[in-house]
């Protein structure tokens, strides 16, 4: 079994995701009762977009690798592990071998769920099962067993999906939306690690009382939301620190602007190529979940335009750069970089859990981003395999820099299963039942008590 | 003669969902026949004093101050696919009240 596998995954690899993600997204397609036409055009836009983000990518890869290095050396903060962010990063991830097979996986991981009642969250946010291919990736790459990164991938999986369901009723009622719930493992993720220490600050009353103002907030540092604004500042700063000359440092600071804008946009052609299977399987599932009542799982950016929300991840800007130079010597080698702008993610589903109170939102981000530092740092070998991985396809000049992914290596589960995989595969598997079947029986009691008291009171924002 | 109508589409980082919105928007807009320029944007980068739209959908809560400017639909049901007939037909009311 185990060989058979590795032979599919090494296939796989052979032929790239230019050629497999296509082929996948059609069959896909007419699987789920696409005609041939719309299937064939969903697969062909996806392989478009690969070229579009692997181009990208390189721009990028090519301006961090020639500060990356120069910075940590002069600046002697050691920081000198690269953020590649989030777009960069999911591109990658689906050109692994897992990721390539992530999105029938997952579909068909969901729906079986659903239909034996384990969860009540069906996730139409297809393109977001990245995350989970993203984790088996990384246990790809530390233990060279294509086996063992599926299995970490279900696992993901089925804990987004938990958190999830087990999150519902507060974010629902947080932010007045209804029948959704968020499986989205970039802000999901740090649920289990934030909540502890959420019921704890929400018991220092003084910070509570400060009551910071998110409007005033986000006209204050509104800019700073602005990814292609926070690029110039970074790029030009960087490249400063770096030594270089001023024509370098001004044509840095437009390139990375240039990242932060391009590298999204040809993320969402591949969503437009992912989106009529994303449809057709959406249709699908709630053909076979018929009767039964769920939840419609989303990306958290439903939740960003809260102003509470967008106000803490600003914030976190300054926090985050503050962070990673605190913690330098204590186990952090991170730059923040790219994913600098999406604060927003950490925050947006940390802003319930202190009834939306920035300031207390914003310590949450910072405990949770603070320890997630050293997880990026301790992911990085893994990720720079990734991104030399694709380096085919990618013309980053390897060997140059070690790169890290600030919003998905940052997440508690990543690490967690990064390194329960890395033991004998038994007990990787038995630990992960263990953990799935305590995250099911707790997720019998939703996130409530004081919380949803509090919840209650404030009631998020329109 | 009507001019084209102006569509906002506004999610929270202008790629995920507002990109699901797009297509299907446009493809509504071609089954009625109706032309209109479909812009995407984040949230963020809303700047009150320059929207120029007839409406504007959303996946996420829109401001006071943009919301003044402009009639906002709520775009989640064209992500959910629960509800998305009636939030089409609500945007084809506003565009079509505001002929000019």
């Amino acid at each position: 079994m185990e060989s058979f596998l590795e032979t599919i995954g090494n296939f796989l690899n052979t032929l790239g995701p230019l050629i497999v993600l296509p082929i996948v997204i059609t069959i896909l397609g007419l699987i789920l009762g696409q005609p041939f036409g719309r299937a064939f055009r969903s697969g062909l836009l996806t392989a478009i977009a690969f070229v579009g983000i692997f181009l990208t990518v390189g721009l990028l890869g090519t301006q961090v690798s020639t500060i990356g290095m120069a910075f940590a050396e002069r600046t002697g903060t050691g920081l000198d592990i690269i953020d590649i962010g989030w777009p960069a990063a999911s591109a990658l991830a689906y050109s692994t071998p897992v990721g390539n097979l992530i999105i029938p996986i997952g579909i068909a991981l969901n729906v079986i769920l659903l239909l034996l009642g384990l969860t009540r969250t069906l996730d139409i946010d297809i393109w977001n099962f990245w995350h989970m291919a993203f984790v088996g990736a990384i246990v790809q790459f530390v233990t060279g067993s294509f086996g063992l990164a599926l299995i970490a991938a279900a696992v993901s999986l089925v804990m987004a999906l938990f958190l999830a369901d087990w999150s519902a009723p507060l974010i629902q009622k947080h932010f007045k939306m209804s029948g959704i719930s968020i499986p989205h493992l970039q802000s999901a993720g740090y649920m289990l690690l934030a909540v502890p220490f959420a019921m704890l600050i929400n018991r220092i009353g003084f910070l509570r009382n400060l009551n910071l103002n998110p409007d005033t907030v986000r006209k204050r540092l509104g800019l700073l939301g602005e990814p292609i604004v926070l690029g110039l500042i970074i790029g030009v700063l960087l490249a400063a620190l770096a030594g270089q000359g001023l024509q370098d440092i001004l044509l840095t600071g437009v390139n990375i602007a240039a990242v932060m804008l391009l590298i999204p946009r040809m993320v969402a052609i591949l969503m437009e190529g992912l989106t009529p299977v994303a449809d057709a399987a959406r249709d699908f599932m709630t053909r076979r979940a018929a009767g039964r009542e769920f939840h419609i799982g989303l990306d958290s950016a439903v939740l960003i335009g809260d102003p509470a929300v967008i106000a803490s991840g600003l914030l976190m800007v300054p926090v985050e750069i503050l962070l990673a130079l605190a913690l330098a010597g204590l186990g952090n080698r991170t730059l923040p970089f790219i994913d600098l702008a999406d604060g927003v993610f950490v925050t947006a589903m940390l802003v319930p859990l202190v009834a939306g109170d920035v300031i207390l939102a914003t310590l949450l981000g910072a405990i949770v981003m603070g320890i997630g530092l050293v997880f990026t740092t301790l992911l990085a070998p893994a990720v720079t395999q990734m991104v030399t991985a694709a380096a085919v396809s990618v013309d980053i000049p390897a060997g140059f820099a070690t790169y890290t992914v600030m919003s998905d290596a940052a997440i508690p589960s990543s690490y967690g299963l990064y390194y329960l995989f890395q033991t004998p595969a038994v007990i990787a598997v038995i630990v992960s039942l263990a953990i799935l079947v305590g995250l099911f029986f707790l997720k019998r009691r939703p996130l409530g008590g004081k919380m949803m008291e509090m919840a209650e009171k404030s009631g998020g924002s329109d | 003669m009507t001019r084209p109508k102006k569509i906002y589409l506004v999610c929270a980082t202008g790629i995920a969902t507002s990109t699901m919105l797009r297509l299907r928007v446009e493809a509504f807009l071609q089954e009625h026949s109706i032309e209109a320029t479909v812009r995407q944007y984040r949230v963020a980068e809303l700047n009150p004093s320059l929207v120029d739209a007839d409406v504007i959908l959303a996946t996420t809560s829109i401001p006071e101050d943009i919301r003044a400017k402009a009639p906002v639909v709520d775009g989640l049901p064209l992500v959910t696919g629960i509800g998305q007939a009636e939030a089409l037909q609500k945007m084809l009311d506003i565009l079509q009240s505001k002929s000019d």
